[in-house]
Parts: C-alpha cells; sequence; structure tokens
C-alpha cells in the first residue's frame, strides 16, 4: 500500500486542516506535526525492517545450504546453528562428485541445452516471421497447432512420447533428449509479437531499396528483435539446464544423463541423512546459475519478466 | 507472385510444425488411443478394454485422492502466489538501489533448479534437525512434521511453490505497474479519489492483463508439479501428496500399466484443456485495457 | 525525370471501394501535390505509384513503361515516409547505402555517392550515428538522403513534415522546394495540409472519397475552382458559402439551376462606400482576431455566420457593418457542387425597405 500513498502525496499529507491563526490551533497544530512526524519515522523504520525480513526469507535458505555444505555430519545435527562452521570440509564436494560420473552429466548438461537452443533458433525464426508477416491460407490453422501445443505442458504426454522415442531408439541419446524441444510454441508466440510490432513503413522502406526478402528478414526484421532473441534464449537455456523431469524419464541409463539427475541421485548413493554432502552437490549445480545472475542480475530479470508483460 | 512466394511461408513455418506435430500434437492422439488398451509395454500384445480403463480410474479411491490433492494445490499455490506477489509489487514498486536489490532478491528462486530447491527445502524441513523447526521453536511453537505428515505434506509443498514463484510474479506485476502511465495517477489524485478506490477503478483494471497472464501461467505450471513430489514426499506419506503427473508417472514406469497411466493423461489433458478455454474466454471477453 | 500516368485506376479493400475509375498525369519534373481531407485516398494514390500498394484495376505508366507487375524496388522509385522508417540497427550510413549495396554498386562509389549527399543535406557529422540518437529534423534528412542517393527518376514524400514542429516544418518545406529546383526530378508529396499544398506544390491535386476534384496549379485552384469542395477546401478562412434561397438583392440572368453562391474572406469589403457596386451583406461582428498584418472577422448576418478578412487595415470597433462583395468576385455553383461560370449579375434596385 506503501506504492499507493506515495501516489497520492499531494491529497493526503500536506493539507493543513484549518488555516486559522489563533493560539490554541497553533498549539495543535505543532502537536498534530510532530506526531506526524514520529509516525512518519516509525512507518520507514518499520519499512525497511519489513524488507530486510522479506530479504532474509529468500537469502537465508541459499546461506543454510552453503553452510551445511562445508560442515561434517555431527556438526549438522547442533543446535543452536552453527552458521560459520570451525573447520571448512571442502572434501564434502569431492564427496558428492564422486558419487557418479560427474563429468559426463556435466557435459551431456551443456550439450542438450545448447543443442536445443540452437535448434529452437533456426525453427522459431522463420516461422515466427511467417506467422506475423506472410498472409497464407490456412495460416490459422498452423498457429492454431502452435497455440494447442503452448497450452500442453510437456509432463503431460511424456509417456506417449517415451513411446515414440523408444520406437525410434532415442532413448538415452542426446538426440533424443533434445528433438522434442527442437522448437518452443511459447518462442514463436513471443517472436511473432515482437515481429508484429515492426512497423510496415519499414519494411516498404527496405523493398523500395530493392533488397531482397531474405535479406529483408535477416539484415532488418532479425536485429529488430534482438532484444526478444535474447530474453528467449537466457530463459530457454536455463529451463533446459535445470530441467529433471525430461531427462528422468527419458534415460534408463547413466550415458546421456545430466547434472540435476546426478545431484538428485546423491542421495540415493549416500543415504538420507548426509545433508552436508547432499548440499555440496547441491552447490555444484546452482553456483554457475547463481553466479551469472549476481554478475548480470539486471539481464536477467529484464529477460524473464519481459516475458510477462507482453 | 511466383510459384516460391507463394510455398515460402509454408517453408518456413514446416520445421516448427513437424516439431510440434510428432512431440505433441501426435502423442494426443497416440495417449488417447493407448488409453483404450490393456498393455504392459513390453507384450507385444495389446487388449482393446473400451473405456475400463477410465472406469478403473474413477473407482479408485487412490486416484479420487490425487484429483483432490492436485485441485487443493493449484488452487492454494495460484491464489497464494499471485495475491501475495500484487501485494509485493504495490510494496516494492520503487526505483533505488536497496529496492533493485530486494527485488533481485526474491527473484533467485526463480532461475534455481526445481533439484536443487527440493533438497534444499527438504533438508529446511527436516523434522529433528531441520532449520525450520528450530526458528519455529524459538518463537514458542511445537515442532512440526511438515513432509513427513499427511496434515502438512500437501501445504509444505505449496510453501515450497510459492517460495520459488513469487519472485517472478512480483516482478511481472511491477513490470505491469510501470506500464501503467503516471498522469492516470495524477488525474486520480486531482480527482480526490481515494487510496482504495484508485487501487480497485483505476490500478486493478490496468493490471488486469497482467493478473490474468500470471494466473495462466502459475495454474498450468501447478499442474505440472512433479519433480518436488518426485524428490521431497515420492507422493507419500499415505499418498497425501500423490498428484496426476507423479501418479502418471509410477503406473507408467513403476508398475508399467500403460493404458492405464494413459486413460489417467487423457484425464489431466482434459482438465487443462477446460481451464485454457475458460481462461481465453475471459481474456476475450474481459481484458481490453490496453 | 519521368512522367506518371494513371489510367482507369481503381482500389477496392474487400468490399469497400476506395478509388474509382482514377485517371491522372503527373507531368515530368513537377512537384505535384496531391491533398485532401484524411481518408480520401490521396496516400493509397501514391502507394499505388510506388508498388506499395497493388490497384485492383488499371495501369500505372511510369515513362511510357506499364510498370503494373514491377515491384517496388524495380520501379526507380525513392519514398520517404511520414515516421521516416529508417532502419533503427543500422547507422546513418548504413540507412543510406543499403539501397546501393542492394544494386550492387561498387564500394568506392558507394562511399562518394554517400559522401555527397550527406554534405547536401549537411549530415557528414553524423554519420556513425544510429537514427535513435539523432533529432527530429535529421532523420528527415537522413530520409531524405536515403531517397536522394538513388538517384530515383520519381521521389515519393507521403506527409514527411507532419512530425515536426512548426519552426522546423516551416524550414524543410524551403529546403525541399530548393531541393526540387536542384534536382529537376519529379516529386509527388502527399499531405492534407492546404497551406503546405499551395506552398509548396506547381502541380495540385485536390482529391476527395477517392475522387480527383481538380488538378491545376496552385493559383488556377484558388482563383478558379472547379466545384464547392476546391472552393471550401483551399483557403483560409474557407469561402462563405451561402444558398441561393438566402441571397436577396441580386438580380442574376440565367438564374436556373445555382444552388450555391459564394465569395472568399479576403475579398469582401467592410464598409466599403456605395460607390462600389457589389453584393452587400449587413451583420454585426461576433469576433475579431487582429493577427498583425491581416484582420478576421466573424460575422452573424441574417442568413448565417460568415468570415472576412481584411489586410493592413485599422481594426474595425464598430459592431453593426456593411459588407460589400464586388460582382466579380463572387462565385456560383450548382445544385450538386459544380461551378457555374459567366453568370451576369446587377444588383436589384432599390432595396426594399426591410430588406437586407
Amino acid at each position: 500500500m506503501k506504492f499507493l500513498k506515495a501516489v497520492n502525496n499531494n491529497t493526503i499529507g500536506g493539507t493543513p486542516i484549518g488555516a486559522s491563526a489563533e493560539d490554541k490551533w497553533t498549539g495543535q497544530r505543532s502537536i498534530q506535526a510532530n506526531l506526524r512526524k514520529t509516525l512518519r519515522v516509525v512507518l520507514s523504520v518499520l519499512n525497511v525492517v519489513g524488507l530486510l525480513v522479506l530479504v532474509l526469507i529468500f537469502a537465508m535458505p541459499f546461506v543454510w545450504m552453503i553452510s551445511t555444505s562445508l560442515k561434517t555430519m555431527p556438526e549438522t545435527m547442533i543446535f543452536p546453528p552453527e552458521w560459520i562452521p570451525k573447520n571448512l570440509v571442502w572434501q564434502n564436494y569431492a564427496d558428492a562428485w564422486n558419487t557418479g560420473p560427474f563429468l559426463s552429466y556435466f557435459v551431456n548438461s551443456v550439450v542438450i541445452s545448447v543443442g536445443i537452443l540452437i535448434l529452437q533458433m533456426l525453427t522459431i525464426i522463420p516461422a515466427s516471421y511467417a506467422f506475423a508477416r506472410y498472409k497464407f491460407r490456412g495460416s490459422n490453422f498452423l498457429f492454431g497447432i502452435v497455440m494447442v501445443t503452448l497450452m500442453i505442458p510437456a509432463q503431460l504426454i511424456f509417456l506417449p512420447v517415451y513411446l515414440e522415442l523408444s520406437a525410434f531408439k532415442l532413448l538415452n541419446t542426446h538426440l533424443g533428449l533434445i528433438l522434442p524441444f527442437a522448437s518452443s510454441a511459447f518462442g514463436i508466440f513471443l517472436l511473432r509479437q515482437a515481429f508484429k510490432q515492426i512497423s510496415d513503413e519499414l519494411l516498404e522502406a527496405a523493398r523500395l531499396d530493392q533488397a531482397a526478402e531474405w535479406k529483408i528478414i535477416l539484415k532488418i526484421m532479425v536485429p529488430m528483435v534482438k532484444p526478444v532473441l535474447v530474453t528467449f534464449a537466457l530463459f530457454s537455456f536455463i529451463a533446459h539446464w535445470n530441467d529433471y523431469f525430461w531427462p528422468l524419464v527419458m534415460t534408463t541409463n547413466e550415458t546421456a544423463r545430466t547434472l540435476p539427475l546426478g545431484i538428485a541421485k546423491i542421495r540415493e548413493v549416500e543415504g538420507v541423512a548426509t545433508w552436508n554432502i547432499l548440499m555440496a552437490g547441491n552447490l555444484i549445480l546452482v553456483a554457475p546459475i547463481l553466479l551469472v545472475f549476481f554478475l548480470s542480475q539486471r539481464q536477467i530479470i529484464k529477460a524473464f519478466v519481459y516475458n510477462g508483460v507482453k | 507472385m511466383t510459384v516460391w512466394e507463394k510455398l515460402r511461408p509454408y517453408g518456413m513455418v514446416a520445421p516448427a510444425i513437424i516439431i510440434f506435430s510428432l512431440f505433441f500434437i501426435y502423442p494426443i492422439f497416440y495417449m488417447i488411443y493407448l488409453s483404450m488398451f490393456d498393455w504392459n509395454f513390453v507384450s507385444p500384445v495389446k487388449t482393446y478394454v473400451g473405456f475400463q480403463n477410465f472406469k478403473d480410474l474413477l473407482m479408485e479411491p487412490d486416484f479420487r485422492q490425487v484429483l483432490s490433492n492436485t485441485t487443493i494445490y493449484m488452487v492454494l499455490t495460484v491464489t497464494l502466489t499471485t495475491v501475495i506477489a500484487l501485494l509485493l509489487a504495490l510494496w516494492l514498486n520503487r526505483k533505488s538501489y536497496f529496492y533493485g536489490f530486494v527485488q533481485g532478491a526474491i527473484f533467485t528462486p526463480h532461475i534455481i533448479s526445481l533439484v536443487s530447491i527440493s533438497l534444499l527445502w527438504s533438508w529446511l524441513m527436516d523434522p529433528e534437525y531441520g532449520l525450520l523447526n528450530w526458528v519455529i521453536g524459538l518463537a514458542g511453537f511445537d515442532k512440526l512434521q511438515w513432509l513427513s505428515h499427511p496434515s502438512t505434506s500437501l501445504i509444505s509443498l505449496v510453501m515450497v511453490a510459492v517460495w520459488k514463484g513469487l519472485g517472478y510474479n512480483t516482478l511481472v506485476f511491477i513490470a505491469g505497474l510501470q506500464s501503467i502511465p503516471t498522469d492516470i495517477y495524477e488525474a486520480a489524485s486531482l480527482d480526490r479519489s481515494k487510496p482504495w478506490r484508485t487501487f480497485t477503478k483505476l490500478i486493478l483494471p490496468m493490471l488486469s492483463p497482467t493478473l490474468f497472464f500470471l494466473v495462466i501461467i502459475n495454474m498450468i505450471g501447478s499442474f505440472q508439479v512433479f519433480e518436488t513430489i518426485a524428490i521431497m514426499t515420492q507422493g507419500g506419506p499415505v499418498n497425501s501428496t500423490n498428484t496426476l503427473v507423479y501418479y502418471i508417472y509410477e503406473y507408467g514406469f513403476r508398475f508399467f500399466k500403460i493404458g492405464y497411466a494413459s486413460a489417467a493423461g487423457v484425464i489431466l489433458l482434459i482438465i487443462v484443456g477446460i481451464l485454457t478455454m475458460i481462461y481465453f474466454k475471459m481474456l476475450s471477453n474481459r481484458v481490453h485495457y490496453r | 525525370m519521368a512522367k506518371i500516368e494513371l489510367k482507369h485506376i481503381s482500389k477496392k479493400f474487400k468490399d469497400e471501394t476506395i478509388i474509382e475509375d482514377l485517371n491522372l498525369t503527373i507531368k515530368d519534373g513537377s512537384f505535384t501535390v496531391l491533398v485532401g481531407p484524411s481518408g480520401c485516398g490521396k496516400s493509397t494514390t501514391l502507394r499505388m505509384v510506388a508498388g506499395l500498394e497493388k490497384q485492383s484495376g488499371g495501369e500505372i505508366w511510369i515513362d511510357d513503361k506499364c510498370v503494373n507487375d514491377t515491384p517496388p524496388g524495380l520501379r526507380d522509385v525513392a519514398m520517404v515516409f511520414q515516421n521516416y522508417a529508417l532502419y533503427p540497427t543500422m547507422t546513418v550510413r548504413g540507412n543510406i547505402e543499403f539501397g546501393l549495396k542492394n544494386r550492387g554498386v561498387p564500394r568506392e562509389e558507394r562511399e562518394k555517392l554517400v559522401k555527397d549527399i550527406s554534405e547536401i543535406v549537411g549530415l557528414t557529422p553524423h554519420l556513425d550515428k544510429k537514427p535513435q540518437s539523432l533529432s527530429g529534423g535529421q532523420r528527415q534528412r537522413v530520409a531524405l538522403a536515403r531517397a536522394m542517393v538513388k538517384k530515383p527518376k520519381v521521389f515519393i514524400l507521403d506527409e514527411p513534415l507532419s512530425n515536426l514542429d512548426a519552426k522546423l516544418r516551416n524550414q524543410m518545406r524551403t529546403e525541399l522546394i530548393q531541393l526540387h529546383k536542384r534536382l529537376g526530378t519529379t516529386f509527388v508529396y502527399v499531405t492534407h495540409d492546404q497551406v503546405e499544398a499551395m506552398s509548396m506544390g506547381d502541380e495540385i491535386v485536390v482529391m476527395n472519397k477517392g475522387v480527383i476534384q481538380q488538378a491545376d496549379s496552385p493559383m488556377k485552384i484558388y482563383h478558379d475552382p472547379a466545384n464547392l469542395f476546391t472552393a471550401e477546401f483551399i483557403g483560409t478562412p474557407a469561402m462563405n458559402i451561402m444558398n441561393r434561397k438566402d441571397v436577396q438583392g441580386l438580380d442574376i440572368q440565367s438564374a436556373a439551376g445555382i444552388g450555391y453562391v459564394g465569395f472568399r474572406p479576403e475579398q469582401a469589403m467592410i464598409n466599403a462606400g456605395a460607390d462600389i457596386e457589389g453584393y452587400v451583406l449587413e451583420g454585426e461582428i461576433l469576433i475579431r482576431e487582429s493577427l498583425g498584418a491581416e484582420n478576421i472577422y466573424q460575422i452573424q448576418s441574417r442568413t448565417g455566420i460568415f468570415y472576412v478578412k481584411t489586410f493592413l487595415a485599422p481594426l474595425v470597433t464598430a459592431d453593426r457593418v456593411t459588407v460589400t462583395v464586388p460582382h466579380d468576385d463572387l462565385y456560383y455553383f450548382g445544385l450538386s457542387g459544380e461551378r457555374l461560370r459567366g453568370i451576369e449579375v446587377s444588383t436589384k434596385r432599390p432595396v426594399p425597405a426591410g430588406g437586407i
């Protein structure tokens, strides 16, 4: 509600009640003014305290994760908790890494996320351009397919897709994990909006400049939607880097498994109570993303939020 | 128009459409087809059973609980996330370094893998050594069982989902608020509009496209819930956190009842389909402010 | 340089007919202005010439060549758009030379052309900037340079000045006129602003509802309007138009068919005295607008409100005035708005008591 107050400042605050100059009034008014001043100070202190609590709620779990990852197992059970362990147990990270073929997990994660991204770019740019800029018979029907796809969560149809991939002998392969996401309905939807917003005049100018259609697309239109493309790329990469469900369902052995699966598996290997090693493994998965986020926080937030507004 | 010019748009959309048809559209029909068979995935024989799988499913008390779990989870998550995020957005919509920092902090969970978040919260919610129980102990409350007791397990999962989604929702709302031209507020204050009135009559309607967008995204997300359940509770205890996708997963990949799992998938498909259509209708009828 | 001919052009959008059977010849080397209210089809006509819009029927000829099937890039036409349509992802230089690159002009020649043009329009210091960092006037110049550098046969300008502020607009007007003189190329210019049309064009085409009302030189359009629409559209304030039946005290020979009588505000005289022969109106001054050199009066007469404009004359302070319009300055129009010429009149005398 702070926000509303700020907006309506000129009606709420600063309006002296009764402009009389009599003495009793002046006294009362100064008391009122003092009260109001105190109230304002109290409110702003409360506001800052509230903000700090908010930050705490979101930051504390991560701090706790780091703290736990550097403890010995008995230390994890001490209460009140020690936020900074006496001896930092870096061995936990090595232990976590050695619970499975982590190098292979890592390589698989990179290959699959990047592979998906490249194919998506190649398929969504021409498709969204055609949907945004050309009139053709059946375009409504074809765009309907895109919209239906947009509305179907992939988790809903994993069973038939699993059977399909198994028939193509694509289970446990990189290709099998990449192909179903080689295009993105969400990407087409976003990019189509962006292409639609470009003014017709610009295209006409290019046509008068004797530019061929492919040149108009590559030299003028695509550079203009670059921010949206970057947005989508960040979005897609993070989503597939983090994905657990799809690789879990589409793999039956370690050959194509990714980092999130490896981390989740630590618990099976090390047992339930080894929270220190589990958190160490968790940090291996989270650290790169957190690092990138801290370095380009503004960019990433803008990218994700942009999707919501357009 | 040359032939090439006529064919060009089809060529441009073809790769995407082929992918969608192969991995999204065709599987839907394949799933509907499979839902009418009894098949264990290994045997070469599929036995046609008509609607028997659906009948079995709907008679199954477990499945009814799965349906109600999913619905409760979805309603709670969507409502809590949207309402709290809206309040936070009104609170945090300032342009200063400190507020930017707070916004960044609450956004962080959104880009973290659900695997990490599930593991982290399993640890925080550990009944014996978890940080949460220590904190509520300090505040003088009894320890909670969190994920380990049917009465609190589902709401614990909702908590995690809200914690993860809040930052994203808040920032989208803030972006929506900032896209409202400020002269509207100025006009309202000149008209002596009270804050609550300004909020209900101006801000909320202008924000409605954002609101609808978020509700749809959150609903679709909630129906897909799988990771937190698979990692934190495996549907338990006593089925209290078993939801649709996890149920399908278990029947398909643990018990190899492909037809049965497909039937559950078809039911999920119908629910999502109806909800989507309702929202698109509402969207086209009501959201005309921008 | 080129002459443009539009033959029996028609244009339909879905079921709506925008233009029907339009015939127009734009003279080689002329500065032709298409003017009319918004939605009159002037922009559509222009875009059909450029090839951005395909006509539903008829032929377009540029220089004795039918260009019906020629794509826009090959018509040798350059266009300046209302919102400039600069490529935001390219520098000023990139914008100017994009068309040349597409034509395969070699690098050295391109550089020379860009250099020459940017000197003419004064863009040399800004060549490596992006359009977004330029002012409105500078963007306008980039758009011009981009069109000019291709040395087209025809220049097409679609309300190019409408996004500029008043002062800059006046300046660009002069610059465009000079540019036309210098290049000698055919300019086709679209505007809804009749002042702009009058001040820039050497040939004006007045359009309304997809029909050409009149195509003539500015002076002919002003002094000799072909119909009621043109008469009312050109000039500020607009020509005063009276219904024939409200006009009394005029002895009109061959009165048949006259629907309206009109006169220009600047040709009427206030309190002129009895020695000037003409049509006399009496009225009460409602509003005086003094612009310094000229004064505009809004006058209420018995039959309605009309305007009078005087030049370098002292402001009339009296409320009730007599207004005289010389007979030669009266315009007559038929019932359907067409101009009637060669009508002889004289004032009826004596004025009946209580008349006018």
